[in-house]
């Protein structure tokens, strides 16, 4: 178990920088998940600290310990590839055991580590089989046994689950999480669907663009974004954005409706121009709320999504963005066409700097 | 037209289109068999008989004993055994450096090596092993196969070792292996279906080379091709042993072939990264 400490780390391929400058620290035994859309640098950084990268600038540190000049092999580290990337010509026990062998480590020690592993990951009957007789969430599951075999200072995940169907992906998801809380191992995990972030991690760091734009806790994360960016990427359905300007002590948006803003009214802001974040399940009906036609009817069982136009707005396809998400805990008889009134709860809104991105 | 009478037609349209692309090596060989097996007053026969009425087993007989075929044979081996043997102990772990190196240009500057017509080299080669006292021994048809096996077997492996999964090495580099436990614990064996295709390829090409013998064995050096050439002499071809004898220099090959192609079948289908 170790702490990891990243400090300015750039990465550049000739004058192209994938990376700008990035600082994370990661305590031991921290599970923090790299989240964001997909060039956003999230597997260069992971590699970086694989070591599969070389770092551009500044340091990538394993336990206080530069490790920017260190190969991979000497940093004690285990991976999970997106792939798996198993050896296909060694049985499972081989596989899980291809590091102790390295190391000549005994062979009754390496009998016992990978019985324990394959013991925690229900991989006992499969331990003589090959790689390709195996089923992609049972090839997962050797991958992580190697890892686990190993007992590395830190686990590292590059996407781990995005080969598999979706229920195994929940299946695997709860895996990892139990796994984490029994091992207690430092880990860094890549992906780019944020509800794997928002499930597992203790930490998320959201990337976009080679810059880290907030790192939090992910309900933290949910409740605060810090802009625009983090408060889009993370939730699903996303969050809606309604541009207006701000005057008196509400907000005013581009079809002329009033949201309200619940008395939090940023300093010297009359008439100032700003977008209105709310979260879909943080509207609810009200009899002076906006009017608003709904589009689409989407039911899931558990809750409805509807799709919903403001009627101060054209409707037309550029207005398509104008569209809002409502989700409800209840079923409804509401059908297209028809007229719904709804209001925001101010409490749970957020403004934003349409310029900057910023929260105000 | 009724859907069963479609498939047959079909079928038969595959069949006539199979044949005619197949011909041309397939009648060749045909008609080599059917050589091997006439005297040779059928030999000449006009209209051509394919099938004799009295096989003419002699023909075979014959390149056993008159010549020292089994000599030959021996030597073919040991020329085209080292000259392999080498090229793959060579050429697997240079191709897999290029590969892994992106070192397009020297494999170009390799296959100038293999686009060089031998000829041009042969001659002071020659005058090179004389000076040496390598003549009259198989050492310079050894190393001058090597010329054509090496190439074959570094093209073939750096083609092979290009689409075998980047992340498996890597997986490899985490789990704490070193650049050669890499290659030999990994991607060799990996690449076992590559190799056997090397292998092949390199065992047909050297086995079959005429041009390297010609000049540079004596009579007791001599590989197959170059015995099957000396049977003919200036007074009249003897088609029935000379077409015999290039049938018993082909078998091997020919074995060796079918045999491994299973193998080639089988290991393409054992890779398996991905899911599914």
């Amino acid at each position: 178990m170790a702490s990891v400490s990243i400090r300015n780390v750039r990465k550049s391929y000739g004058t192209v920088e994938i990376i700008k400058g990035v600082s994370i620290d990661i305590q031991d035994g921290e599970f923090v998940i790299l989240v964001g859309p997909s060039g956003c640098g999230k597997s260069t950084l992971l590699r970086m600290i694989a070591g599969l990268e070389e770092i551009s600038g500044g340091t990538v540190a394993i336990d206080d310990r530069v490790v920017n000049d260190v190969p991979p092999k000497d940093r004690d580290i285990a991976m999970v590839f997106q792939n798996y990337a198993l050896y296909p010509h060694m049985t499972i026990a081989d596989n899980m055991s291809f590091a102790l062998r390295l190391k000549n480590t005994a062979k009754s020690e390496i009998t016992a580590k990978v019985e324990r592993a394959a013991g925690i990951l229900g991989l006992g009957p499969l331990l003589g089989r090959f790689p390709r007789q195996l089923s992609g969430g049972q090839r997962q599951r050797v991958a992580m046994g190697r890892a686990i075999v190993r007992d590395p200072k830190v686990f590292l995940f590059d996407e781990p689950l995005s080969n598999l169907d979706a229920k195994l992906r929940v299946q695997m998801r709860t895996e990892i999480k139990e796994m984490h809380q029994r091992l207690k191992t430092t880990t860094v995990y890549v992906t780019h669907d944020q509800i794997e972030a928002m499930t597992m991690a203790d930490k998320i760091v959201v990337m976009h663009d080679g810059i880290i734009e907030q790192i939090g806790a992910p309900l933290d994360l949910y409740d605060n974004p810090a802009n625009m960016f983090v408060a889009g990427f993370i939730g699903s359905p996303a969050m809606n954005f309604i541009p207006g300007s701000i005057g008196g002590d509400g907000f005013t948006t581009e079809g002329g409706d009033r949201l309200p803003l619940g008395g939090r009214v940023p300093a010297a802001s009359d008439g100032r121009p700003a977008v209105y974040g709310v979260r879909p399940e943080h509207f609810r009906l009200a009899d002076d709320g906006m009017a608003a036609e709904v589009v689409v009817v989407e039911p899931t069982g558990s809750e409805t999504q509807m799709v919903l136009r403001p009627l101060g707005a054209k409707a037309g396809r550029e207005d398509r963005k104008r569209e809002l998400t409502w989700v409800l805990r209840e079923r409804t008889g509401a059908k297209p066409g028809e007229v719904v009134r709804i209001a925001p709860d101010p409490a749970l809104a957020h403004l934003f700097n349409p310029d900057t991105g910023l929260r105000l | 037209m009724s859907r069963p009478l479609r498939k047959l037609l079909d079928k038969a349209g595959m069949a006539v289109c199979v044949l005619l692309l197949v011909s041309p090596a397939l009648l060749f060989f045909i008609w080599m068999l059917s050589l091997s097996l006439k005297f040779e007053i059928d030999n000449g026969a006009y209209p051509p008989i394919l099938i004799p009425d009295r096989f003419a087993w002699k023909n075979y007989t014959t390149i056993f004993e008159g010549n020292s075929f089994l000599l030959y044979f021996w030597n073919s081996l040991i020329v085209t055994g080292a000259a392999t043997l080498f090229a793959l102990v060579v050429g697997v772990p240079a191709g897999y450096g290029i590969a892994r190196m992106k070192a397009h240009k020297s494999a170009v500057v390799i296959m100038i090596a293999r686009m060089t017509p031998g000829l041009s080299f042969l001659i002071p080669l020659f005058l090179l092993f004389q000076w040496l006292g390598l003549l009259g021994t198989l050492w310079p048809q050894i190393i001058i196969h090597l010329v054509v096996t090496v190439p074959i077997v570094i093209w073939i492996m750096i083609g092979y070792f290009e689409t075998t999964p980047m992340e498996l090495e890597e997986a490899a580099m985490v789990d704490g292996a070193t650049r050669w436990q890499i290659f030999a614990k990994v991607a060799l064996p990996i690449a076992k279906p590559g190799i056997v295709v090397a292998f092949i390829l390199s065992v047909i090409f050297s086995w079959n080379n005429f041009v390297f013998g010609i000049v540079l064995a004596s009579r007791e050096t001599r590989t197959l091709p170059v015995a099957v050439y000396n049977m003919l002499s200036f007074e009249q071809v003897s088609w029935g042993p000379l077409a015999a004898a290039a049938l018993v220099v082909t078998l091997p090959v020919l074995i060796l072939t079918v045999a491994a192609q299973r193998q080639i079948v089988a290991g393409l289908t054992a890779g398996a990264v991905k899911g599914g």
